[in-house]
């Protein structure tokens, strides 16, 4: 059978926008192939790797089991937005100097989980870290360097 | 996926109308995570599926009752009970067990009344729910029933639930006076899907446990109460003595994360854990 599309309206990365999504339609598919942001990425496609979070009026969620539709006048923000005043996010600073990645390809996940993490926990404890963190996979094995990483985030965002 | 349609009415009547009882393609939809899986797995492909977002605050709260009960809203999401000061109160072991389930992106979406409906007897949740003596509420063209949560599930993936009927809520009774643990076993990450979830509740008075609830989920077909080992341990028997009984009772059975045999044993072992981490620092007589 062929579902009718809809219209959905939503403020993504600051901005309102529209996009015709069918009913099977997941949000990662509507930010890539729609909006061309490839930040996200479905990488396990079971919301096990946290490679396709987005921040779905603040808090993150995985993309790739997201249906589009629901995200129907909810405020979005992907990685691409973090740097948007083309000054880098102190997380992603954090990320950069503490060496918190290696091929990169998890690094807008975690980095959009901190983000989550820090506005509810500004100064997190390691088990809090690894809490909010246990859900994203490095397949580089950065963990240590990305705890680190959170630390000094916790530490730039306190003094900003 | 395979396309379907998707209705978002704004009343439960609108709702249940739009549900079928003679078509198992159309189905009730909450935060999606699980059906999503299923969808994906092309396990599940749905003529239609009736979305909960839309039905207003009625499905969406915590309340507690004066008695101090409690009534949660089918579509509250599990990073909200795990977040919500009246559950880390009234019913902390909810919060504490939410930790672990999946991970936090999961959680700030999924939804308690899906969770439940789901009928996958690997997760947390509704061994916690038998052991707090929790019903759904549960509505349909023909009007609202209560469902102990232990009889919600009937066999993997089949719950009690009609096809035109769906939670609309959780009740989860005063648990003032009782105390209560969940031990999650896992056979890889914390986080991972349960190999076996144990969850105790009980009341002591005058130095002797009263009422216990041993619950477990995860190592049998669906998560269940295990009454000779409650009755055991109401009887005087150690926690150890307990935990041979539910052993020797439950309908084990084996699955991807540990065999028959393996669980047995973890059983025996996490029930006694279980109890001693719901008792600690509570002296009992005996």
């Amino acid at each position: 059978m062929t579902a009718p599309s809809r219209t959905i309206a939503f403020t993504l990365n600051g901005r309102p926008v529209t996009a015709e999504v069918a009913p099977h339609h997941t949000l990662i598919e509507v930010l890539r192939d729609g909006f061309g942001l490839y930040g996200a990425r479905e990488s396990c496609g079971q919301g096990l790797c946290g490679c396709c979070t987005v921040l779905l009026d603040g808090r993150g969620v995985s993309s790739c089991l997201y249906l589009a539709v629901f995200a129907d006048g909810a405020e979005l923000v992907t990685v691409e937005h973090l740097a948007a005043g083309g000054e880098l996010d102190p997380v992603q600073e954090a990320f950069i100097e503490a060496g918190a990645f290696q091929c990169g390809f998890c690094t807008p996940g975690f980095v959009l989980m901190t983000k989550q993490l820090l506005d509810e926990h500004p100064d997190p404890s390691d088990d809090q870290i690894r809490h909010y963190l246990s859900g994203n996979l490095c397949r580089c094995g950065t963990y240590p360097q990305i705890v680190e990483a959170v630390k000094l985030a916790a530490r730039k965002r306190g003094s900003v | 996926m395979t396309p379907f349609e998707l209705v978002e009415p704004a009343s439960l009547g609108e709702a249940l109308a739009l549900l079928d009882p003679d078509d198992p393609a159309v189905r009730p939809i909450g935060g999606g995570t699980a059906l999503m899986l299923m969808m994906k797995a092309g396990f599940f492909e749905p003529r239609r599926l009736v979305s909960l977002r839309g039905l207003g605050p009625g499905i969406t709260g915590i309340n507690e009752g004066a008695d101090g009960a409690l009534d949660i809203g089918a579509m509250v999401r599990l990073g909200q009970l795990e977040r919500s000061p009246v559950i880390r109160r009234a019913a902390p072991v909810i919060a504490e067990t939410l930790v672990t389930h999946s991970n936090v992106r999961v959680r700030n979406v999924a939804t308690i009344g899906g969770n439940l409906a789901h009928g996958d007897p690997h997760m947390d949740l509704p061994p916690v729910l038998i052991a707090l003596g929790a019903e759904v509420v549960a509505a349909s063209p023909s009007g609202e029933r209560r469902i102990a949560v232990e009889n919600l599930v009937e066999s993997y993936l089949e719950t009690a639930l009609g096809g035109d009927e769906l939670i609309t809520s959780l009740h989860i009774p005063s648990q003032r006076n009782r105390r209560a643990a969940y031990i999650k076993v896992t056979a890889r990450s914390a986080d991972d899907w349960p190999a076996l979830g144990v969850a105790v509740s009980l009341a002591v008075e005058n130095r002797a446990i009263r009422a216990p609830r041993i619950a477990i989920g995860a190592a049998t077909e669906t998560a269940m109460r295990l009454p000779k080992a409650e009755a055991a341990l109401t009887g005087g028997a150690s926690w150890r003595d307990t935990g041979r009984e539910a052993a020797a009772e439950a309908p084990v059975i084996g699955d991807h994360h540990g065999s028959a045999a393996y669980k047995r044993v973890l059983v025996g072992v996490t029930v006694e854990r279980a109890l001693r981490r719901a008792l600690a620092g509570v002296e009992i007589a005996g």
